[in-house]
């Protein structure tokens, strides 16, 4: 099955957008570092289940998400640990606390596994969203692949952001050598590191839709690009500022 | 980066655009009402995106469209990464980050919360 078919699509779609999008799905099928592809492409399942679920509305409304208890609308094939994290990534991620990723710890799901988890619901959310913003029906999930997952965990890890380790702007050695082009790095750019694949792929991703991250520092005209940097950061600020988001 | 992309391009914007407004975006930016509130209905789920979509493709043509449904589903992402994993921004200090941060109250996000701990 050839998968992003854009041939048929409302509008002339970039060649480079359907690849970065082909080529995600081959990667997201495939066993991962601490997910299987069956439960890689559950996860990405969820991310789209979040959107529908009844009790990730409820808790949207609410105070506290805490406050509101029940089961979420969801899939088979993963632990209940697993569907929360996903559907809050997707519908409530701007009031995920330290607490919250520590007590999922606790109930079973490694930070290693949560880190990947987060790639695959936003490598997934990000094309179901193009897809929806363009009026397109989303792309049926892969097959997953079966295989044993990597547990590959970088050697050089540091503490000093975010709700899981990372690694620190001089840390990209030996495997992560390159894992930032031009040598210089961002908090962004290092909060998915404890699973680099998953920075990897949302780098392939973001190369297409937005920006390469060398490209990020041209403020001018991108040549392969109609619409200019200010016209990309009106649109990224009004998406940050919808989301809630202070970073 | 609004405002940095502004500065290199000796261009005003406004940043009232970033909450919401659509006489901001008209600011500086070629079709600045038509991608912020194209952007906006993607991001917030509601009911004028194809509305929004349409006006957009009417204003700029389709690959202004493309262009845009890329950068905004980018966002979606880029968003629920940072939250998701608590980053906090990376220069807090800095006078023009300061200064945006102020103008455009995001400290009244929960996830400023991120940043304000580090």
């Amino acid at each position: 099955m050839t998968f992003f078919d854009y041939d048929q699509a409302p509008v002339p779609i970039r060649p480079d957008i359907a690849e970065a999008h082909r080529d995600y799905w081959r990667k997201l099928a495939r066993p991962g570092s601490w997910w299987t592809g069956a439960e890689r492409v559950a996860i990405a399942a969820e991310s789209r289940n979040a959107t529908t679920c009844r009790l990730c509305m409820a808790r949207k409304q609410a105070l506290s998400p805490e406050s509101v208890t029940g089961e979420h609308d969801c899939g088979d094939g993963l632990p209940a640990t697993a569907v929360d994290a996903a559907h809050r990534v997707v519908t409530d991620q701007g009031r995920i606390t330290r607490r919250y990723v520590e007590n999922s710890v606790a109930a079973g799901l490694t930070k290693e596994a949560y880190v990947e988890l987060v790639g695959v619901v936003v490598a997934t959310m990000s094309i179901d969203e193009f897809h929806r913003a363009l009026g397109m029906e989303l792309e049926p999930l892969p097959t997953p692949e079966p295989g044993e997952i990597s547990r590959y965990r970088p050697a050089v890890l540091s503490e000093d952001i975010g709700f899981v380790p990372t690694i620190p702007a001089d840390g990209a050695v030996g495997n992560e050598e390159g894992l930032w082009p031009g040598g210089r790095t961002a908090n962004v750019l290092r909060a998915l590191t404890l699973v680099p694949d998953a920075l990897r792929d949302w780098l392939d991703l973001a190369r297409a839709q937005y920006l390469s991250v060398e490209g990020m520092a041209n403020m001018g005209q991108d040549e392969a690009r109609s619409i200019d940097r200010m016209q990309m950061e009106l649109i990224a600020a009004r998406v940050s500022a919808v989301n809630e988001c202070f970073y | 980066m609004l405002r940095v992309s502004a500065l290199y391009n000796e261009t005003e914007v406004d940043l009232r655009a970033v909450n919401g407004d659509a006489k901001g975006a008209a600011v500086g930016v070629e079709f600045g009402p038509e991608l912020m509130l194209f952007a906006e209905s993607l991001a917030s789920r509601d009911e004028d995106l194809e509305r929004r979509r349409q006006a957009l493709l009417n204003a700029a043509g389709p690959a202004v469209l493309v262009d845009a449904a890329g950068v905004a589903a980018n966002f979606q992402r880029m968003v629920r990464i940072a939250d998701a994993i608590g980053i906090p921004v990376d220069d807090r200090s800095g006078e023009m980050g300061r200064h945006v941060r102020a103008e455009l109250d995001l400290e009244r996000f929960p996830s400023a919360a991120n940043s304000v701990s580090v």
